[in-house]
């Protein structure tokens, strides 16, 4: 239990001013190495109304944080008595107590979800939100043609699968996208990233997205790529800005990925969409990761989401074998197909 | 997910439906639970899921190979599961479920070594039975 609370330590407000980040060797701010937004796991992405404009939570709110934590890592490290469910329900069975299961129409078993296994953050955040602009902490109001966008994306997604296009591109194994990529979720918070002369490049753990970012000086200016040039992950240029990277990408095939979890939550985004993401080193083991949306054809202003990666001990980029032993697709078109059948017997 | 569902709902008023690749549901069956016995042949360290394959001998005495389903890498890392853990040869039980489509593949949460060390490969929150978070999703 000591142990688990010496892991507790406080994130937030507090940085340290004085910090003064390591150098390449060709001069750059040094932000090499592997982060992962792991610790804001718990933080919701929109603030709760009630708490107005209050970026921060107070000591009180921070306690309760902090028990979750504590909470979130005694269950990794000592599952207790769920340390066996197979064995108890082989058990259950075996005494003549079957658990059922119905499916929900759409090819799935209702009871199990898919977070097979869950992240917890390390550390208790002071932020009662990802979203830090608006002041409200809340992402803005659609366009209208992004409320239909959502919509059809939404119909595809609760709709008895038809085809592969029921699906997400991050469960298709294609892309989840800059903002999806980072954004945490259940597991795979990772991120690399390595920099060369005049070069920047991150790659992300889960799905394996990976951007290579020239730097743009006033010596050597880069420009966007032509307007007709678009990808998933766009066109990205970087700028230090003191020892701030500073990076704007364009470019974003748009109607596709949101700017959400998984690159899935929220709305598809349009390919007006300009992000700007910023990243400073706060400490040897800390990043903070700031990131604005800027998207006219989706939100009807620009909103900005700011969190810290950090460096864990032990933590690695392990390869992603999204295909292997992902056969959730083939097997939900099936049962949905003998659903489909089910279906016509009764009528 | 919980986290998921609730940013997403707020963001767009609706709750977003749970499912999604490397689903337990759409790949294991709940209702066959199973516990093997045998020796390790490999661990593949790969995300999302690690592999470990084992060779379990059957009461006619014909050995099958079985894959045996395990959280993230840096998740088993994370609670001290290391890469020396279990090498070639170890002889373990695992409990999980099988897979739906009959083969030799579970969805694993529970090691037990001869000496009756516990090696936990599945997580609080996979939804699974016997999950005391599984009502809270």
């Amino acid at each position: 239990m000591r142990q688990l609370c010496l892991f507790v330590l406080l994130v937030g407000p507090i940085l340290a001013a004085d910090y003064k980040p390591p150098k390449t060797a060709w001069g750059d701010p040094d932000l090499q190495g592997t982060w992962t937004s792991d610790d804001t796991r718990g933080v919701p992405m929109e603030r709760d109304t009630k708490l107005g404009e209050r970026r921060y939570l107070t000591e009180q709110e921070l306690a309760a944080r902090e028990k979750q934590v504590q909470q979130g890592q005694e269950r990794l490290l000592n599952p207790g008595n769920n340390a066996s469910p197979a064995r108890a329900q082989a058990e259950a069975l075996a005494a003549g107590t079957p658990v059922t299961n119905a499916g929900n129409g759409r090819g799935v078993d209702i009871a199990p979800a898919p977070s097979h296994w869950v992240e917890a953050a390390r550390r208790a955040s002071h932020a009662t939100s990802q979203v830090i602009d608006p002041p409200d902490g809340r992402i803005p109001a659609l366009t209208p043609e992004a409320q239909k966008r959502l919509a059809a994306k939404n119909e595809l997604r609760r709709a008895r699968p038809a085809s592969w296009e029921n699906w997400s591109a991050y469960d298709r194994c294609i892309t989840r996208g800059v903002a999806g990529s980072i954004l945490p979720v259940i597991y795979g918070n990772g991120l690399e990233i390595h920099q060369g002369p005049g070069q920047v490049a991150i790659v992300y753990e889960m799905v394996h997205d990976h951007r290579i970012i020239p730097i743009s000086t006033a010596a050597n200016p880069i420009q966007h790529a032509d307007a007709k040039i678009k990808s998933y992950i766009g066109d990205a240029i970087g700028h230090w800005e003191g020892s701030t990277l500073v990076v704007e990408t364009t470019n974003f095939i748009g109607g596709v990925l949101a700017v959400g979890v998984n690159g899935d939550g929220g709305p598809p985004y349009s390919d007006q969409l300009k992000l700007t993401e910023k990243f400073t080193r706060t400490a040897a083991n800390s990043i903070d990761f700031e990131m604005t949306v800027n998207d006219p054809g989706t939100y009807v202003k620009p909103w900005t989401v700011a969190f810290p990666i950090t460096q864990e001990p032990g933590y690695e980029i392990f390869e992603y074998a999204c295909h292997e032993g992902n056969h959730a697709i083939p097997n939900s078109l099936s049962a949905a197909r003998a659903e489909d059948a089910a279906d016509a017997k009764k009528k | 997910m919980k986290q998921f569902l609730l940013g997403v709902g707020m963001a767009i008023g609706i709750a977003a439906p749970i499912w999604a690749h490397h689903a337990f549901a759409a790949e294991f069956d709940v209702n066959k639970p199973l516990i093997l016995k045998g020796t390790v042949t490999e661990m593949e360290w790969i995300n999302p899921h690690a592999w470990i394959h084992i060779d379990v001998k059957g009461a006619d005495g014909t050995v099958t190979n079985w894959m045996i389903e395990a959280g993230a890498p840096n998740g088993l890392l994370r609670r001290g599961f290391t890469k020396a853990s279990l090498p070639k040869g170890t002889d373990i039980v695992v409990e999980g479920w099988q897979a739906k489509d009959g083969s030799n593949r579970a969805n694993g949460s529970n090691i037990t070594f001869p000496d009756g060390k516990k090696l936990f490969v599945g997580s609080s929150g996979t939804g699974a039975p016997f999950d005391p978070d599984r009502d809270k999703k």
